[in-house]
């Protein structure tokens, strides 16, 4: 049997979130908002208008770039892309052409066991064909017989992002995707929610006999809205491919659309011939000239990636793989980790535990985000470290978790206010398991029988009574004591 | 002489002194415009009258009430000892290529008649800041693309008010008639080629094309982008000058405006010329044009009445004490229009492209299901034959297949004629230019009719004016005398990046040398 391989190239168009448009200042976030409300003349295409640069995505463009280990040109150019829709109101598209902001870039792309074909994790390099500043165009939609035409989302500031041909398998489309968008939420330059539209995402697919460095003709889909129906719809069409091929068809370079509802890939147009964009450049902007000064600028404070922090988190800290994956999948999260880790100067994986269960269930509930919470990081350690102290046990401490959060008062305010430290005082404790000892006499009988399992249960009735703020292990000293 | 006859400078400064109020103005020129304009240019007008051959119809739109109320607000400003600005109560006519909120701005054009612009062009909202009073739109080629004003759909065309039955050249041909026939001292045009300049020369008035990026481009609809400038159409130098001081200067809205310091154009403007070196080149007295038969090239002098008009201002100016440079060369002059064929063209048919029946304008009344149809016949029936051709040929030579044996060959061409210009004004080069003296165009107004439809040796009109726009250079054409026709011949002044105030220093000089030359005295036809 001949054995297949596929090779994938993505074209992602990412929104920038910018508060406003890339050459006028109407808002360019129209999420809900009513058609043709965040419009003006130059958005609009009105005869005599002009585009003026908005700074802020070039800036966002130049994070992207420099994330992808992409090289930035000193001097960049706006070029028109020519052709005619209805939702493209100046008959052509600003883009960048030959001379755009940056040149080539990869991504070293993790790819985990559960992802692999057989089972080992490893490693695939992506690389970056082309990274370009563009102006989105804006929707079309029919309705009653008639074409509606929504200028709002014209001139929102996009970056198209191509791939090389270099992913593999459906897998790899989907975990380069997902780990795109975890970039692009922790450099802050994208929503990147790909069922808004923030990041949109075309697959080319084509197959070879494994071991062929050959590409043959490709098909391109399009119109796919998230990342488990790109991995679902790329699975098809190789699937598909495979098949004609053994029947001995050739594969078309057709342009495909993928029906969500029926999970079924339909052609849209034969695509045989390239379209003539007639590219120039754009008489009506300046070159981007981009200074030691300005890059220095942007670059400053420029993070840490989250495959570099994943990695730090398991050398310096001995975290686990899936730990640190954990951590790092929200640039928020990992900070919070990381002053937490710092204030406690207890073991990490102690506030890795308390993080991923307790405060990411707490995250989860109240819809926050990690820097949202009251709760912040140096009270989590403070947390851990009156648990550590001996001052509340660990009961004590989970129930804290919510209060502090409620209250916005600091740990130790609250054990304070309302009590809460650990009675270990045995004085107490002793009038309290003796309570317990004359409330039950049978099992007292039991345990004295031989049933030591019982020791437990009369530890618990101690600490209930004491609503959780009695010592265990004097409470069990103290038992033992009385039962001799 | 009536108080539209009279200079801006002249107007502004009697209205300041209150002997004449903003309204009394605006009520002069509209009585030139009553008695010498005749009919305004229409759509699908009806064929020409002998008396429409009596009149210099520059009008497209004429708004009399909205300049009435804005005459007003300056007698009011004047009245309660208000500042009401440098151009107070000076009436001007806006080339209808400019949008002017709540006007309809056609571009002389079928594809654009019912649009109703929603906003005001950058240099006609700094010239109502200045307290300048627009009378309305004028005529001008369709979408600006012509050297003769004949191609506006809006018909009859302006005519040249010295001699009625010439064409008042163009594209600003609205613009430099109105001015000419004392309709409105000032004018705001523009120039891609020559379409301030060969209009000023064929009617007898003062057009500069400033610096490219000096006047902001924001609500001038577009023809060739990165050669269109909009500029100043006057009677006088030092009236282009007050023009010049409002209209210049950077711009928020528009990034190819630069941000270099605007000079007060009035200051240096009686300095005369000691000490100026004022070129001239044999390139600029000749034109070199294709013969359509055999495909070569053919070389012409110019008519020697230009010549001499050229020759005897540089005497003058020497005799003022410039250093006249003789024999400088510009060899790359004759490549001019052939490169602005392409570049223009590739501008132009992208330019065009929001033009599709989709937003505003012209849309075909013909129903149809579908989009391409509906693009299809839109355009077709809503541009003329001038936006066609340049359609056809901008989308030829910006194939991906040709535009590197078109297109980019005329950029580098484009970059050649700038060394040309860098070589002449290189403050430690061999000519240390100060500005070039030349011809504005190679002939005087030609006839209605004559070349029109030939747009190949239309545009060798602009030979001698396109080089300023592929350099980004000023210029400016003054008028220099009159032939034995009794037309007006245009003496142009060229000079490096952002020197319009020696170029308008220059002129004023050269005014004050012929200032008692009796064709100084001659009025044109359609005043006599």
């Amino acid at each position: 049997m001949i054995e297949y391989e596929a090779v994938i190239g993505l074209e992602t168009h990412i929104q920038l979130n910018t508060q406003t448009k890339i050459f006028c200042s109407c808002k360019a976030d129209s999420w809900n908002d009513a058609p043709n409300t965040n419009i003006c003349p130059v958005c609009c295409g009105l005869p005599g208008v002009l585009p003026v640069l908005n700074k802020a995505a070039v800036e966002k463009g130049v994070l992207l770039a420099t994330a992808m280990h992409s090289e930035i040109r000193p001097l960049s150019f706006f070029d028109r892309k020519n052709y005619f829709y209805p939702d493209l109101p100046k008959g052509y598209q600003i883009s960048q052409f030959d001379m755009s902001l940056a040149k080539g870039g990869y991504l070293d792309l993790p790819v985990p066991a559960s992802a692999s074909p057989d089972g080992k994790a490893y490693v695939r390099r992506v690389t970056i064909s082309k990274l370009h500043l563009e102006e989105d165009a804006g929707k079309t939609k029919n309705a009653g017989g008639q074409r509606y035409v929504d200028f709002n989302r014209c001139g929102v500031p996009l970056v198209e992002m191509v791939t090389g041909p270099d992913l593999r398998t459906a897998d790899e489309a989907a975990q380069y995707l997902t780990r795109l968008r975890q970039l692009l939420r922790w450099l802050g330059i994208s929503e990147a929610d790909m069922e808004r539209g923030n990041l949109r995402c075309d697959a080319n697919v084509s197959i070879r006999r494994k071991g062929e460095t050959i590409l043959n003709p490709k098909t391109e889909i399009k119109n796919v809205n998230s990342i488990e129906n790109v991995r679902e719809a790329i699975e098809h069409e190789i699937e598909r491919q495979i098949r004609e091929v053994e029947a001995g068809n050739r594969i078309f370079a057709w342009t495909l659309e993928w029906d969500e509802d029926a999970g079924v890939l339909r052609k849209m147009r034969s695509k045989e011939t390239e379209a003539d964009y007639r590219y120039f450049r754009e008489p009506d902007l300046l070159p981007i000239r981009m200074d030691d000064t300005w890059k220095t600028a942007i670059l400053a404070g420029f993070p840490e990636l989250p495959l570099e922090r994943r990695a730090r988190f398991v050398s310096a800290y001995g975290l686990p793989e899936y730990d640190a994956e954990i951590l790092t999948s929200e640039r928020r999260l990992s900070d919070y980790f990381e002053t937490a880790v710092k204030t406690y100067g207890g073991d990490p994986k102690r506030v890795s535990n308390w993080l991923m269960n307790d405060i990411l269930r707490m995250l989860n509930d109240r819809g926050l985000t990690a820097d949202q919470l009251k709760l912040g990081p140096a009270w989590l350690a403070e947390l851990l470290k009156l648990i550590d102290a001996g001052t509340i046990n660990i009961s004590t401490g989970k129930s804290l978790l919510q209060k502090v959060e409620e209250s916005g008062l600091s740990p130790a305010a609250l054990v304070e206010k309302e009590g809460l430290a650990k009675v270990s005082d045995d004085a107490a404790i002793r009038a309290v398991a003796q309570e317990v000892l004359a409330e039950n006499p049978r099992e007292v009988e039991a345990f004295k029988g031989g049933k030591d399992t019982l020791m437990g249960w009369f530890v618990g009735q101690v600490m209930r009574k004491m609503r959780g703020k009695a010592d265990p292990n004097i409470a069990r000293q103290v038992l033992e004591e009385l039962l001799k | 002489m009536e108080l539209c006859d009279l200079s801006a400078h002249e107007l502004a400064l009697y209205l300041r002194q209150r002997r004449i109020s903003a309204v009394e103005i605006l009520e002069s020129c509209l009585k030139r415009i009553e008695s010498v304009d005749g009919r305004p240019g229409t759509l699908d007008s009806s064929p020409l009258t002998a008396e429409d051959e009596q009149k210099v119809h520059a009008f497209i739109t004429l708004t009399p009430e909205r300049a009435r109320a804005q005459a007003e607000a300056v007698d009011r400003k004047i009245a309660a000892g208000e500042d009401p600005g440098p151009l107070a109560g000076v009436p001007f006519t806006v080339k209808d290529i400019f949008c002017v909120e709540g006007t309809p701005s056609t571009a002389a054009s079928r594809i654009l008649a019912n649009f109703r612009a929603p906003y005001t062009a950058t240099p006609v909202a700094r010239m109502e800041a200045a307290g300048a009073i627009m009378l309305g739109k004028v005529n001008l080629d369709e979408f600006t693309y012509g050297s003769s004003n004949e191609s506006s759909a809006f018909q009859p065309s302006p005519r040249n008010p010295w001699k009625l039955d010439r064409v008042p050249g163009g594209s600003s041909g609205g613009s430099t008639a109105s001015v000419a026939a004392g309709e409105a001292p000032l004018s705001l045009g523009t120039d891609t080629a020559g379409s301030i300049r060969q209009p000023a020369a064929f009617c007898g008035v003062v057009g500069m094309k400033p610096t490219y990026g000096r006047v902001s481009r924001y609500g001038l609809i577009a023809f060739a982008s990165s050669l269109d400038c909009p500029g100043p159409v006057a009677r006088n130098v030092t009236d282009a000058a007050l023009m010049m001081n409002a209209i210049a200067g950077a711009d928020p809205h528009d990034s190819t405006a630069a941000n270099v310091p605007v000079p007060d154009y009035l200051a240096a403007l009686e300095q005369g010329v000691k000490g100026l070196r004022i070129g001239l080149s044999p390139d600029y007295f000749r034109i070199t044009y294709p013969n359509l038969q055999n495909g070569t090239f053919e070389t012409q002098p110019l008519p020697a009445e230009i010549e001499t008009a050229v020759r005897r201002a540089a005497d003058l100016l020497a005799a003022m004490g410039a250093e006249i440079v003789e024999g400088v060369p510009m060899p790359n002059t004759r490549f001019g229009i052939p490169a602005y064929f392409v570049i223009s063209r590739v501008e132009a048919a992208s330019n065009l492209h929001r033009f599709d029946g989709v937003k505003y304008g012209y849309r075909t009344p013909q129903p149809t299901n579908d989009l391409r149809e509906m693009y299809r016949r839109s355009r077709g029936e809503g541009f003329g034959p001038q936006p066609k051709l340049r359609i056809l040929m901008g989308m030829y030579v910006s194939a991906a297949q040709y535009s590197e044996q078109y297109y980019n060959r005329a950029l580098r061409v484009r970059t050649l004629i700038r060394q040309d210009f860098d070589r002449a004004f290189d403050p430690s080069g061999p000519y240390r230019l100060n500005a070039l003296l030349t011809p504005t165009t190679p002939t005087t107004a030609f006839k209605m009719a004559a070349l029109y439809g030939d747009s190949v040796l239309m545009q060798y009109a602009d030979q001698l004016t396109v080089p300023a726009n592929h350099a980004g250079v000023p210029g400016v054409s003054l008028p220099g005398g009159l032939d034995s026709e009794g037309l007006p011949i245009g003496i142009q002044l060229l000079g490096p990046d952002y020197s319009e105030d020696v170029l308008l220093r220059i002129g004023r000089a050269y005014e004050e040398a012929t200032e008692t030359d009796p064709w100084r005295r001659v009025r044109p036809q359609a005043l006599a």
